[in-house]
């Protein structure tokens, strides 16, 4: 895959919610541009070309950024951190995708300048549907940061 | 007073009177021999008569003199009566005076007695009081031991709870967040197949599937409801003015969005409540959840929302005329997971009315239901009246 057209940057630990994403958004035509990542610190070296994306240009950034909180070693809200306290960063949208609507971390998700908190539903065709108005949302209608 | 003085001397100087008397006649009568010896018998006598008047005299100077001491003893004696008289009188108004004060003195001294037997009296119940006053600070010292005590149980108690209440919400979380992810890939997964090899799967094949994806849908809505229940133990209640008639409209609308149906629901002029407004719509989503899921198979299901202020308290009721209870069972209607009617009946999972028991009792309210088997239930609930309006509105 081209890293410099990436549209979707996906951080998920868990490979079945990731491929139930990435298949949701191919159902809406819309995965062409999708990169999934399996934790926070490859999300870091992707997004500031460092490490395995060493020389990526990242002056060309993802239209969005999809972000699960639980993760092993770097967690979600970790990334989300250092993804808004970063110039280069700050900018692109970050929608928190989680397993829960318990977790005691939406409003500090939103604190650190989440744009959006979704939680994954039970049921495909539901989880479906939202992965499907995310990205027409934040991809189609959405007008990026320049 | 006769004087002795006064009749004597008279007597007397008339006897001798009559002797010279005598004495000068037998003189003229008697011989000259006679003669002298009566002249000396005269000039005796005549003598002896003017010392006797001299006498005489001198008694009546003595008796004039005794006469005026005697008159002037007779005033000072009256002058004495006088005075004996008013200081008679005097004394017989001190005597009158001296019974008065006399009786005065008994009834004082019988309100005196009274007085002390009252006061003996008092005494007495003083002592008994003070009796009661050290056995009932005897008590309290007691109490306070004990209160102390307890107060150390309770603070275990509460630390105790504090830990359970971590670890539930730990639990909670993890059930959350790992029951879920599994299930929504077995969910995910068994759709997969049925899209990607739909075409070699027979009916039997596909139904299986079916199968796993619905029993995989319900235990995520099990979650979910457990979840609230146990997210309810946590929240606190934060009270406002809540308006009834647009709570109900609101929860309607959502309801109509997911739920199709054809129930009439009645309701008009509810009265406002004071209460959280997400858990007061919880119970309301619940209810009225429930009054259309029981009374969907009725042709014409009518559900009714009624308010009444009684005996200091907000009551509000749900009724339909759905497939009601025994009220044999009555009891297990409101315990988590317990069902008065199977799966295939009606679905559900058993925790709905848990959740409206617990918010009702979180506000100090009541949860109670009425209900005929095959003609419909009433749920009510209750919600203290005079709490202070908060000013927030909602």
């Amino acid at each position: 895959m081209e890293y410099n057209t990436v549209e979707i940057l996906l951080i998920e630990d868990n490979m079945n919610d990731a491929e139930l994403a990435i298949r949701a958004f191919r159902k809406g035509n819309i995965s062409n541009n999708l990169i999934h990542l399996k934790d926070g610190a490859q999300a870091l070296e992707f997004l500031f070309g460092t490490g395995k994306f060493e020389g990526r240009d990242t002056s060309i950034k993802p239209k969005v950024i999809l972000l699960d909180l639980k993760m092993p070693k770097m967690d979600g809200l970790e990334v989300l951190t250092h993804i808004k306290a970063n110039k280069l960063t700050k900018a692109i949208p970050v929608v928190v995708l989680t397993s829960s609507k318990e977790h005691p971390d939406i409003e500090r998700a939103y604190s650190l300048g989440a744009n959006s908190y979704i939680v994954k539903p039970v049921e495909f065709d539901e989880f479906t549907k939202i992965v499907a108005d995310l990205g027409f949302y934040w991809l189609l209608k959405n007008q990026p940061p320049v | 007073m006769e004087s002795k003085i006064d009749k004597h001397p008279n007597s007397y100087n008339e006897e001798k009177t009559m002797t010279a008397l005598e004495l000068s006649e037998q003189a003229l009568e008697a011989k000259d021999e006679e003669k002298n010896e009566i002249a000396i018998k005269l000039a005796m006598a005549v003598k002896e008569l003017s010392f006797q008047i001299e006498e005489n005299g001198k008694r009546a100077e003595e008796l004039i003199v005794a006469n005026k001491e005697l008159a002037f003893q007779s005033a000072q004696k009256d002058k004495r009566a006088a005075e004996l008289v008013s200081a008679n009188k005097e004394l017989a108004f001190q005597n009158e005076q001296k019974d008065k004060r006399a009786a005065e003195l008994d009834i004082a001294n019988k309100e005196l007695a009274f007085q002390n037997e009252e006061k003996d009296k008092r005494a007495a119940e003083l002592v008994i009081a003070n009796r009661e006053l050290a056995f009932q600070k005897g008590e309290k010292k007691k109490r306070a031991v004990e209160l102390i005590d307890s107060n150390k149980e309770v603070d275990e108690l509460e630390k105790r709870v504090k830990e359970r209440t971590e670890d539930l919400e730990s639990f909670s979380y993890s059930v959350s967040h790992d029951l879920r992810t599994p299930l929504r890939a077995i969910n995910g997964y068994a759709q997969m197949l049925g899209e990607d090899y739909g075409n070699v799967l027979d009916a039997e094949g596909k139904r299986l599937l079916g199968e796993v994806r619905s029993n995989a849908k319900k235990m995520g809505v099990l979650i979910d409801d457990l979840l609230t229940f146990s997210r309810l133990g946590r929240k606190g209640v934060r009270k406002s003015n809540v308006e009834m008639n647009k709570l109900i409209e609101t929860v309607l609308a959502e309801i109509n969005q997911s739920l199709a149906h054809n129930a009439e629901i009645r309701f008009s002029n509810l009265l406002p409540a004071t209460a959280d407004y997400i858990l007061l719509r919880q119970v309301i989503t619940n209810l009225l959840s429930n009054a259309i899921k029981y009374s969907s198979k009725k042709e014409n299901p009518v559900i009714e929302i009624k308010s009444e202020l009684k005996n200091g308290a907000l009551i509000y009721s749900v009724s339909d005329n759905g497939a009601g209870f025994d009220m044999q069972y009555v009891n297990k209607l409101f315990g988590v997971f317990q069902r008065l009617h199977s799966d295939e009946e009606f679905s559900g999972t058993g925790v709905g009315l848990a959740i409206v028991q617990r918010i009702i009792h979180k506000h100090d309210g009541k949860v109670w239901a009425q209900g005929i088997e095959g003609e419909g239930a009433t749920f009510f609930f209750s919600l203290p009246f005079n709490e202070e309006k908060t000013t927030e509105n909602v």
